[in-house]
């Protein structure tokens, strides 16, 4: 590199091979050289999923035009850098000075009003599309609190008069406490309109679903609302949501799905569950439910084991059993409105499950009967909360 | 002011180390600022490429999820605060008073203490690794989640945080001080305002928003540091504090230090265009104008951050949002034009200056989607919010940085760097940069979440996150022929003489290293480009031809 002219055709190589190893490498990796296929996927790739709300879909118009300037705006700039960098390259026989141009006023003008006109039109169409995702009705078909903590949500389905300002709550219908799988998570009505309350009782999470193109932040000491209708064509799907701020080491597991049911199906699913919920009234004492595998009642009886949750940590975190005799687990979930259980696994709280207690809301007490456990050591953990650990000693 | 001794002009960095820890020299403390600058890039780079581990594939391999939080949060801390705005106070610090005329800056002494402050904030923020735990909750140390509080921020990592981001801030306002009063009352005779050099001009602006935000942001973390230890409420809705208004006094500062970490950037490519192209700076006047009009409206923007919190008035920050890629465009287009017919030498500085045109243009447009707010509740949060930062940061600020440090290295060292091994540097960063974080762009499309440890194998990421993490390992490989040159460089590189560059502003009069007095005898300053002026005679500096030929 020593020669005297710097003629940069070494740079320029190498800035054109580092282009084509980015874009090779892409190629190879999304599909096997298919060029087609792989066009296909790189374009829709940039896009967000196809909406499954009303509101998502005007969304996602929304991005496809400021995506579509943002390509335009894109090739003119990008294309101007690297065609000058690369006409006027300085040539060995350039002695001479160019042209000592110091400016132009036509041309200062043009470059602020034309990039003006355009974030004005963006910023037009993005306040009306604002102005239709934000509208919030006073008579939703269905009204929802979706409640946010350290890590898991529940779902409480309100009565039609429920207000969240009011000096006296009211009590929702039914409370669903597992946010995952076909029995938990957000049920709602496809082709209604849905209000959803947001409330944390912790710290701040997000609620968001893909699909919806939407988010929303969960903030203690207020209470955000917006609104959602799945479309109808949308029935008997599932949604994956998840929490989208930061909420702690757990934030990654605060998962929820969302079933949309047909109007039919929901109103029948919902007549259930608060007549279950009205017929168990909250948890007894005695109602200790065991898990899959539960305990034939009459056997043996085992010692009563005492285990209370607060602060998201157990107390003890070292249990003794006997071994091969169904026992009992006193379990005091003293963290209200946060859902607990206790589950057993085999060796370490990480091990593969051999036990799993009803999960409910504190401040409540249960009782579980656990069944017969071979001599070892185990671990028992919270569902809700993996960090939620101790060990127990069968002998 | 600056009791100058005179010394004769031996290379700056074969001075003793007493030399170096007590010296009030601007150019050893610019040095100081950009080694030091360096260290916390790697330690930074390092826990980047623990987090591209653990992402690499699905499932918790490398580390607990704590564990992750405070790596990340940390990656963060140390590249916002501790590399990018003190690298590029380092190149304030030691350039600016040089291409105004000065022989120091105006307050050499607190020039010492603003740097010496760094290192140590940095130490303390780091201990937490030794003390049970760093802070964990983000570089936002969002409340309630910062607070002490089980599921919070137990433990003193989060202290530490606080308290050496006390000092850091402290050091930012200190040196916004001694920028501001070196450029007011020092400039050479002749030296008017408006022919200041480009980058004099960013940190001019910098040092008035580091002023007035930086306080700000000292105050939050201080009223958060009572709410942990002393029993305050400011920002815990469970004592009636108020969440939102945490993040409205953080993002007041944070969302203005974005601008403090790239306008000196800005500042930077905007010497080095002109020089390689052997062209004025296009549109000089309108380049000041456009800097100023960003850093105003950098103050009525921070509540973009905050779209998804349903507590702002969404169209005022979007609006306000979109404008600032008015002053934006203008500068791009001024940049182009000043390469437009010129005569461009493509060595190293210029590669990465015209890398960081082209990158920070992407950072520029995929910000406009965010700013669109019904956009941004789909992107909010997600990774093409990480995308778009990092080309802003990285695409925009580091490959200013790398531009600036391979066009003053010569005149900080007296020596040149290797070309060969700058362009190889240059093609492993641009390509690694763009194979980490072009793919994230699409992970938050799909709806990936920022800030988890892991992921689901079934949700569609596994192939981007790989392609981000060997992405990742390139630019971390590309630091290998930066530091090969810089030891080669200094034990045996090409004497680099004056003015290697023919450069067009005043640190090219003077000796490389310049002396500790900084000039014998000063040029006539008649232009912005006082050192052209000396080389090709005043006539040269406009042409027939050229529209406007006075300012």
């Amino acid at each position: 590199m020593a020669s005297p002219p710097r003629t940069g055709r070494f740079a320029l190589q190498a800035l054109v091979v580092g282009a084509i190893l980015v874009v090779g490498v892409g190629l190879a990796i999304f599909g096997g050289f298919d060029l087609v296929g792989t066009g296909q996927r790189v374009v829709s790739s940039l896009f967000p999923p196809i909406a499954v709300t009303t509101e998502g879909a005007k969304i996602r118009d929304l991005y496809t035009i400021v995506f579509f300037i943002a390509v335009v705006i894109f090739f003119v700039v990008e294309g101007l850098i690297l065609w000058t960098v690369l006409r006027y390259r300085r040539k060995p026989d350039d002695y001479e000075l160019p042209p000592q141009t110091h400016g132009n006023a036509i041309a200062e003008i043009v470059w602020t009003v034309v990039p003006t006109l355009i974030v004005a039109f963006l910023f037009v169409i993005s306040w009306q599309t604002l102005n239709t995702v934000e509208v919030v009705s006073a008579n939703p078909d269905q009204k929802i609190q979706a409640t946010a903590g350290q890590f898991q949500w529940t779902f409480s389905y309100l009565p039609a008069d429920y207000d969240p300002n009011a000096k006296q709550r009211k009590e929702p219908l039914f409370t669903q406490i597992v946010a995952v799988g076909d029995d938990g998570g957000l049920v709602i009505p496809a082709g209604r309109t849905v209000k959803l309350y947001l409330e944390s009782h912790d710290v701040i999470h997000a609620f968001y679903v893909p699909q919806f193109l939407f988010k929303r932040d969960v903030v203690p000491g207020r209470t955000n609302v917006f609104e959602f209708t799945v479309k109808p064509e949308d029935a008997g799907s599932t949604f994956r949501g998840q929490c989208a701020e930061l909420c702690g080491f757990g934030h990654r597991l605060m998962l929820f799905d969302v079933h949309a049911y047909a109007p039919a199906d929901f109103d029948a699913w919902l007549q259930k569950q608060i007549a279950t919920a009205n017929a168990s009234p909250t948890p007894a004492p005695s109602g200790g439910a065991a898990g899959p595998s539960g305990a034939p009642p009459g056997g043996p009886a085992g010692p009563t084991l005492a285990v209370t949750a607060l602060n998201i940590a157990f107390d003890p975190t070292a249990l003794q059993a006997p071994a091969d005799t169904p026992f009992k687990i006193d379990f005091d979930n003293k963290d209200p409105g946060t859902p607990h259980n206790v589950a057993i696994h085999e060796g370490s709280p990480t091990g593969p499950e051999v036990w799993k207690g009803e999960i409910f809301a504190g401040p409540a007490k249960k009782t579980y009967d656990v069944p017969p456990l071979k001599a070892g050591t185990y671990g028992f953990v919270c569902s809700v909360h993996p960090n939620m650990t101790g060990t127990l000693t069968v002998n | 002011m600056a009791t100058t001794v005179l010394h004769p002009a031996a290379p700056t960095y074969r001075s003793s180390l007493y030399d170096w820890v007590t010296t009030t020299d601007h150019k050893k403390i610019g040095i100081l600022y950009i080694v030091n600058s360096f260290i916390f890039f790697f330690i930074g780079g390092i826990l980047a490429m623990l987090v591209r581990s653990e992402l690499a594939f699905p499932g918790l391999q490398i580390m607990s999820d704590q564990v992750y939080n405070e790596v990340f949060t940390m990656h963060a801390t140390m590249m916002i605060f501790l590399f990018v705005i003190p690298m590029l106070a380092g190149f304030g610090n030691y350039v600016m008073p040089l291409q105004i005329g000065a022989p120091d800056m105006a307050f050499p002494r607190i020039n010492a203490l603003s740097f010496w402050m760094l290192p140590l904030g940095g130490f303390l923020i780091l201990l937490g690794f030794l003390t049970g735990g760093t802070a964990a909750a983000g570089w936002t140390s969002y409340s309630p989640l910062a607070q002490d509080r089980p599921l919070g921020a137990t433990g003193s990592g989060q202290d530490l945080w606080i308290v050496g981001l006390t000092l850091v801030g402290t050091s930012s306002i200190l040196g916004a001080v001694n920028f501001l009063a070196t450029i007011f009352k020092m400039r050479a005779p002749g030296m008017t305002l408006f022919r200041m050099p480009l980058l004099t001009w960013t940190v001019l602006v910098t040092a008035v928003l580091v002023l007035l935000a930086t306080p700000v942001f000292t105050s939050a973390v201080i009223m958060l540091f009572i709410d942990r230890n002393l029993g305050g409420s400011f920002f815990d809705p469970a004592n009636g504090g108020d969440a939102i208004l945490y993040q409205n006094v953080f993002w007041f500062y944070s969302h203005p230090a974005v601008y403090v970490m790239i306008l000196i950037a800005m500042g930077t490519v905007s010497e080095i265009l002109p020089v390689f192209s052997r062209k004025p700076l296009f549109g000089y006047k309108a380049f000041v104008f456009a800097t100023v009009a960003i850093g105003a409206l950098g103050f009525s923007v921070w509540a973009h951050h905050m779209f998804t919190t349903g507590a702002v008035y969404l169209p005022f920050f979007s609006l306000m949002t979109f404008l600032i890629a008015v002053p934006t465009g203008v500068k791009f287009f001024n940049w182009i034009f000043t390469m437009w017919r010129g005569q461009i030498r493509v060595a190293t500085p210029l590669l990465f200056a015209v890398g960081f045109l082209t990158m920070f243009l992407i950072g520029g447009i995929n910000g406009a989607f965010s700013a669109s707010v019904p956009v941004d509740f789909a992107l909010h949060d997600t990774y093409f919010v990480v995308a778009h930062l990092h080309y802003v940061l990285f695409g925009g600020s580091v490959f200013g940085i790398m531009a600036g440090l391979y066009y003053w290295f010569p005149k900080m060292t007296g020596r040149m760097l290797n070309e060969t091994l700058g362009k190889i540097q240059f093609v492993l960063m641009f390509v690694g940069f763009n194979m980490t974080f072009f793919p994230m762009h699409e992970l938050g499309l799909s709806g990936m979440p920022r800030r988890i440890a892991d992921y689901s194998s079934t949700a569609g990421w596994n192939d981007l996150n790989l392609v981000a993490t060997i992405g990742g390992f390139t630019i971390a490989a590309s630091m290998v022929p930066l530091l090969w040159n810089v030891f080669l460089s200094l034990r045996s590189g090409p004497i680099a003489g004056d003015d290697p560059w023919e450069g067009n502003t005043l640190e090219w009069a003077t000796t490389s290293p310049p002396p500790p007095y900084n000039f014998d005898r000063l040029p006539e300053i008649r232009s912005e480009r006082p050192v052209f002026d000396a080389r090709y005679g005043p006539k040269a500096h406009g042409t027939a031809a050229a529209a406007p030929a006075e300012h």
